[in-house]
């Protein structure tokens, strides 16, 4: 493996988690969820914390990530976007309510970082969490272990979604909550559980992520605009859409800034970001609803049945 | 309600005090007293500045968001044009002018800090000159906001909602991220200076700014009034409230659309001319979606969506809010630096519980927006008066 | 069994019931009849909870019930099988099914689903094929099996009959008049095709504009000439009441 793709896989593992993450809790909740920023970031922060002063790898802390972005997500859903749900509110308003609660956990971040420096005497503003991983084959651990911690989680999610009842259910739900309620499954239960499971994906999401660039509190801010493209560019009417939208992004920008730069020369560097999001920009100019609407799609859709909202 | 309240004849004081604009600016001034008796004048002009920017730049959000429907979650675009077109044009022009390297060399630190007192020196000889270069400064932000307010409208307003937020989003970090890097146009991480057309008022500086930043808030605010209050304001309603009707009763949603985010992002890129024009120079760093696009989001909600109003009273009483947190941090929050948190963090948390608060407490803000006859008030009292002839004539 | 009283209710701040009440009585018919916008929907869906009841009142077996969650009345035996998206398009028939049961155990959901494809023998054959692949008319049948699968005491029907062949609305209006007849089930249905809904039903109501025209006997409003050709497009004195209570199996095949 060349070195660009190396880091681009772990990458764009990360932001297929977190664009997984966006678009799950889009179809289930209408909710596009600003605070995924935030919730990467304390992502990285669980797993940095845990190595930086208990020591091992930042893998075996990973359990612990996921658990903390459920619990802000469990958090969200009950301060905030449960009474918004039940009030109807507009999608906007969704959006804005998620980017309050992104803001105020971002100020926590910072807090926590100043904290970190204070009593641990640790440099939290400028991690590479490069540094504590180690080599396997003669490749960077990371480069190995997270695209197959990825696919091993997309696949649990997969047989919750379709061989377990709950999971059935959420579908149900996803594809007609007034059917749903009326066949007694409690809609705030399922929105309950996407939230758990999108907070862990955001924050597994940014722990991958923390591996392949320099970890800070602003990192989730920075990479946001990606994750979202991510999702648009997956169409956010399926889950798996959305999160071979992340990959491909994460994927893009690596690649295109290796090759650009030894055409066009190391300037392109400052620009990396803007590649993903011309990629985002043109697709959605050809095919406005993302790679649901490439014929693509058909291959997509025996992964993830119909669009939303098909049928009578 | 008696026809006697709405023609405003009866003067109610208990009413008048109780309405929400006027708690609002009682608590204002309350505050601003407070400020001013703690810690003199100077910070009292500080705010002043700080609601006069982010006044302008706010009302051009809710000309977008309030009155289109377009959520501009992309405002800081058209700010750094702004503030970018001021640092790089005019004094270039200048240079030029004056036969001094124009070039890209011009936003080198090393050129750059030589060249601009050269020509701040050759503004102070003459207030003619000053007023132009003023002028000229602001003409030119208000043009190349107008510029990429259309052309980040073309491929986005045919999206709809989060979508469309989304993508404008994304252009405006893709601006951001432009003016960190591209150092031939404003230095890129390094701060570039502009010349300074208030440096011949001398020590009285610091007060005409905030007198011509204010005068021109003020004059956006009545262009703003009377576009919202013309045909082409009642269009904006109309699509923002049902864009499936207003395009059967024959307006062009994709060109009203455009129209509002043109003239909303000129308004926005003269609010970031002047704030460079004040601090005199462009630092790109500092124009980041948080302060840019984000705070004046939470103005907007907090003054109340679709009021201008409304709008001016929450830049004002958060700009006081947060100027607050900055100045007061260490004695109240002091008990955090225990834990070595620098208590500025507080800000961040303050705009996010406001934004909280509003949607959950209050989704029509301080000021909600009224659902006003779009006629002007004499002529609607005519028209009552008309009415009420008519119906005791019947009798 | 169901008593609704004063109803006002509507969506956001839309008003499309004024006053309206309706009486069920227990194990039979009521037919709710009317021209397009009458309300009728908006009235299964108050009873449902997902429209917005502003006053009056909803009684279900002597309890109160406006206001209450969608999922907690499938719970006290209300089940509703809507007009629009009665069936999870994206879901196999199987897993329809189960969906259906979401509330009973898994060895009487295995039960009931088998009890419902002898009953509708069309869904055994497409049993793992997704439902938004059925027929509108097998469709239909995978509805009413929805509905009839979690044991319900009343049953809210809204326009079986719509978008399906003529043939095959009258075999789903026979398969109703069975569940009433075999299963003893109370059910409320909205219902289009007015002539031969009225013809099985027990009780009917005219609606008109959020507001109840006529209440009685269905029967009787048959025989109102006015009303019926005015509102339903039924001709008067074309038709003699048909012989609906012979049950067909074979009726629910294709």
């Amino acid at each position: 493996m060349t070195p660009w793709m190396a880091s681009g896989l772990v990458y764009a593992s990360g932001l297929a988690l977190t664009a997984g993450s966006i678009t799950l809790l889009y179809i289930v909740t209408r909710t596009f969820n600003f605070a995924v920023a935030s919730m990467a970031t304390f992502g990285f922060y669980v797993a940095y914390t845990g190595v930086a002063i208990y020591g091992g790898l930042p893998y075996q802390y990973y359990p612990l990530v996921f658990l903390f972005g459920s619990f802000l997500g469990i958090v969200c859903y009950y301060g905030l976007n449960r009474h918004l749900l039940y009030r109807q509110a507009a999608e906007i308003t969704l959006m804005m309510s998620t980017l309050g609660y992104d803001l105020v956990l971002l100020s926590f971040i910072q807090m926590y970082a100043d904290f970190l420096t204070h009593t641990y005497r640790l440099f939290p503003r400028r991690v590479t969490m490069n540094t504590y991983d180690f080599e396997l084959f003669g490749e960077r651990a990371a480069a190995i272990i997270l695209p197959i911690i990825a696919i091993v989680f997309l696949t649990a999610l997969h047989m919750f979604l379709t061989k377990t009842k709950f999971g059935v259910a959420m579908r149900a739900t996803i594809e007609n909550p007034i059917l749903a309620g009326a066949s007694g499954i409690n809609s705030d239960k399922v929105y309950l559980v996407s939230w758990v499971i999108s907070g862990g994906m955001a924050s597994l999401g940014g722990a991958f992520m923390a591996m392949a660039m320099t970890g800070s509190p602003t990192m989730g801010m920075f990479t946001i605009p990606l994750m979202f493209a991510g999702a648009i560019l997956g169409g956010l009417t399926s889950l798996y859409g959305g999160i071979l939208g992340g990959f491909m992004i994460g994927m893009t920008e690596y690649a295109g800034v290796f090759y650009l730069s030894q055409q066009l020369g190391p300037w392109v560097l400052g620009y990396r970001m803007g590649i993903p999001l011309i990629l985002m920009a043109v697709t959605l100019l050809f095919f406005p609803r993302g790679l649901a609407g490439i014929p693509l799609s058909k291959y997509l859709k025996s992964l993830s049945g119909k669009k939303r909202g098909d049928g009578v | 309600m008696s026809s006697e309240k709405m023609n405003g004849i009866k003067f109610d004081p208990r009413e008048f005090f109780l309405r929400r604009e006027v708690m609002v600016i009682i608590v204002i001034l309350a505050l601003l007293t407070f400020l001013y008796s703690s810690r003199g004048v100077n910070i009292i002009l500080t705010i002043f500045i700080d609601f006069a920017v982010f006044a302008i730049i706010t009302m051009s959000l809710n000309l977008e968001t309030g009155y289109t429907g377009v959520p501009q979650f992309g405002r800081v675009a058209a700010v750094i044009i702004g503030a970018f077109a001021v640092g790089a044009i005019p004094g270039r022009i200048m240079a030029a002018m004056m036969g001094l390297p124009s070039g890209l060399e011009y936003a080198s630190d090393t050129v750059n800090f030589r060249l601009v007192p050269e020509i701040t020196a050759l503004l102070t000889t003459s207030y003619l000159y000053s007023l132009l270069f003023l002028l000229g400064s602001l003409a030119i932000a208000a043009v190349c906001g107008a510029g990429i307010g259309w052309l980040i409208s073309r491929p986005a307003i045919r999206l709809k909602e989060a979508y469309l937020g989304i993508s404008l989003l994304a252009f405006g970090d893709f601006f951001m991220w432009v003016g960190h890097n591209w150092t031939g146009l404003v230095g890129g991480s390094v701060p570039v200076n502009v010349p300074d057309p208030f440096r011949i008022f001398g020590g009285m500086r610091f007060t005409i700014i905030v007198l011509v930043i204010f005068v021109i808030a003020f004059l956006v605010f009545l262009y703003l009034q009377k576009l919202t209050k013309s045909p082409f304001g009642r269009s904006l309603r109309m699509i923002r409230d049902n864009d499936v009707s207003a395009g059967a009763a024959g307006k062009n949603i994709v060109s009203v659309r455009t129209q509002s985010l043109v003239i909303g992002a000129a308004i926005a890129a003269l609010g970031g001319g002047l704030y460079v024009l004040y601090v005199s120079s462009v630092a790109s760093i500092g124009f980041t979606r948080l302060t840019f696009t984000f705070w004046p989001w939470a103005f907007m909600m907090l003054g109340g969506i679709g009021s201008n109003i409304g709008v001016l009273l929450g830049v004002f009483l958060l700009s006081i809010l947060r100027t607050m947190i900055v100045i007061f941090r260490y004695q109240w929050f002091g008990f955090l630096t225990v834990f070595g948190i620098d208590p500025l963090w507080l800000e961040f948390t303050l705009l996010g519980a406001v934004i909280i608060i509003v949607i959950l407490f209050m989704p029509h803000g301080l000021v909600p927006e009224k659902i006003e006859p779009m006629l002007p008030k004499s002529r609607v009292r005519r028209v009552l008066e008309r009415r009420q002839l008519a119906k005791e004539g019947a009798k | 069994m169901l008593t609704v009283t004063n109803l006002n209710s509507g969506y956001g701040k839309l008003q499309v019931l004024y006053d309206l009440n309706i009486e069920v009585p227990g194990k039979g018919i009521t037919v709710i009849v009317g021209p397009n916008g009458a309300g009728k929907t908006t009235l299964m869906s108050s009873i449902m909870g997902i429209a917005r009841v502003t006053s009056g009142e909803i009684i279900y077996e002597n309890i109160p019930i406006q206001g209450e969650l969608t999922h907690n009345l499938a719970k006290k035996g209300i089940s509703y099988v809507p007009q629009m998206g009665n069936v999870f398009a994206e879901l196999s028939v199987m897993d329809n099914l189960n969906m259906a049961g979401f509330l009973m155990p898994r060895d009487e959901v295995k039960k009931k689903s088998e009890q419902m494809t002898e009953i509708f023998p069309v869904l055994k054959k497409f049993i793992h094929r997704d439902a938004g692949t059925l027929s509108g008319g097998e469709r239909r049948m995978l509805a009413i099996a929805m509905g009839l699968m979690k044991n319900p005491k009343l049953m809210l029907l809204d326009e079986l009959s719509t978008d399906l062949a003529p043939i095959i609305a009258e075999k789903v209006m026979m398969e109703v008049a069975r569940l009433r007849d075999e299963l003893g089930i109370t059910i409320l249905m909205v219902e289009q095709m007015a002539k031969r809904a009225l013809e099985i039903g027990d009780n009917a109501y005219l609606m008109v504009s959020g507001e109840v025209r006529y209440s009685g006997k269905a029967d009787d409003l048959l025989h109102e000439p006015e009303l019926c050709s005015m509102y339903l497009g039924i001709k008067p004195d074309s038709g003699q009441i048909a012989d609906v209570a012979k049950p067909s199996v074979e009726g629910s095949e294709e």
